[in-house]
């Protein structure tokens, strides 16, 4: 019975041991701070990328209407040439 | 033998549910591990969001530049083509808004009937005297202007057509269609107004001899406008007095 007591014994601070130390193998206060801080930032950059996304293709659009515009700046010179006799 | 079997039977049992509870206690709260995993992927992402900032940033700041050498471009193409031209900026803006506001106007008299287009013959050839005078200048030698003219024109063109081609009515019988000069006068697409009548007998005093006689196939013209003339009115001032005086039927055919 002496045995058997000790064995139960020894298996119920092996099973508290390992209940315990999974408890404290989680992050302190500081660390989830500094990980939420981090998702905080990421969604940040998110919306700046978006945000710059949309400015560039905005501009694109520009240059390219711009370019148009030139274009037929150009073919009007060209035809008010032939239109002069020139 | 048998006691030591029910116990470690039971130890095990015991040991099996605090291992099993240890993962329930872990599903609130995070693992280190599991924190140092979502650190080293959000880091990641940082690092990639932030690369593509920066790129983003000189990609706008490239198309910027672009956008204003364009900008410097078309001011000089467009300076050299009025050069070319013998014409100001300003003379250039001004044609166009003045074709702007003829191509406003002329879009509002498309709209009218024959009918309401008669009484702005006058502004017709007004318009039709200007696109002209605007067709002889250089600024048409653009040929976004010359189109544009052009197509005015022939659009000034078509309403002046409509409005002075005669229109004429065929006179029907009073048995079929009650035409007399009343009803014809009536008609929406004649002057929508019975009142109107004396203009069709003032305009067919030819024919019409008596307003309350017209026969059947005559040609009527249908003369332009919706009032009746000075003349038009006295015509029919003494058709009303006769009436009064030997009272009969409505003017019919």
């Amino acid at each position: 019975m002496g045995k058997i007591s000790k064995t139960v014994v020894v298996a119920l601070f092996l099973a508290g041991g390992l209940l315990l130390s999974s408890c404290s193998n989680t992050p302190s206060d500081e660390e989830m701070k500094q990980l939420n801080d981090l998702k905080a930032e990421v969604s940040s950059l998110e919306k700046q990328v978006a945000e710059k996304q949309r400015e560039k293709a905005a501009l694109e659009k520009q240059v390219a209407e711009k370019n148009g515009k030139l274009q037929q700046c150009q073919s009007d010179q060209e035809a008010v040439k032939k239109g002069l006799g020139k | 033998m048998k006691n030591n079997h029910v116990f470690s039977l039971i130890l095990f049992i015991v040991v099996a549910m605090l291992i099993n509870i240890t993962p329930i206690f872990a599903q609130e709260e995070m693992t280190k591990d599991q924190w140092q995993e979502q650190m080293t992927s959000y880091k990641a992402k940082q690092a990639d969001l932030q690369a593509q900032v920066t790129k983003l940033n000189a990609d706008i700041e490239g198309l910027k530049a672009q956008s204003s050498k364009l900008d410097a471009d078309l001011l000089a193409c467009e300076d050299a083509l009025y050069v070319m031209l013998g014409v100001t900026r300003a003379d250039v803006e001004a044609f166009d808004k003045e074709l702007t506001q003829m191509e406003t106007r002329v879009s509002e008299l498309q709209r009218m009937s024959d009918a309401e287009l008669i009484n702005y013959k006058d502004e017709l050839a007004q318009l039709d005297s200007r696109i002209k005078e605007m067709a002889q200048s250089k600024i048409c030698l653009i040929p976004r202007y010359g189109d544009r003219v052009k197509a005015l024109q022939d659009k000034i063109t078509a309403l002046m057509n409509s409005i002075q081609k005669e229109k004429t009515y065929t006179v029907g019988t009073w048995g079929k269609d009650r035409d007399c000069l009343w009803n014809i006068a009536k008609k929406k697409d004649i002057y929508a107004n019975a009142w109107m009548w004396p203009k069709i007998w003032q305009g067919n005093r030819d024919m019409i001899k008596d307003p309350d006689v017209i026969k059947p196939k005559w040609v009527l013209k249908i003369p332009e406008g919706n009032e009746l003339s000075k003349e038009e009115k006295s015509a029919a001032n003494r058709y009303y007095r006769n009436k009064a005086a030997a009272p009969a039927e409505a003017p019919k055919q």
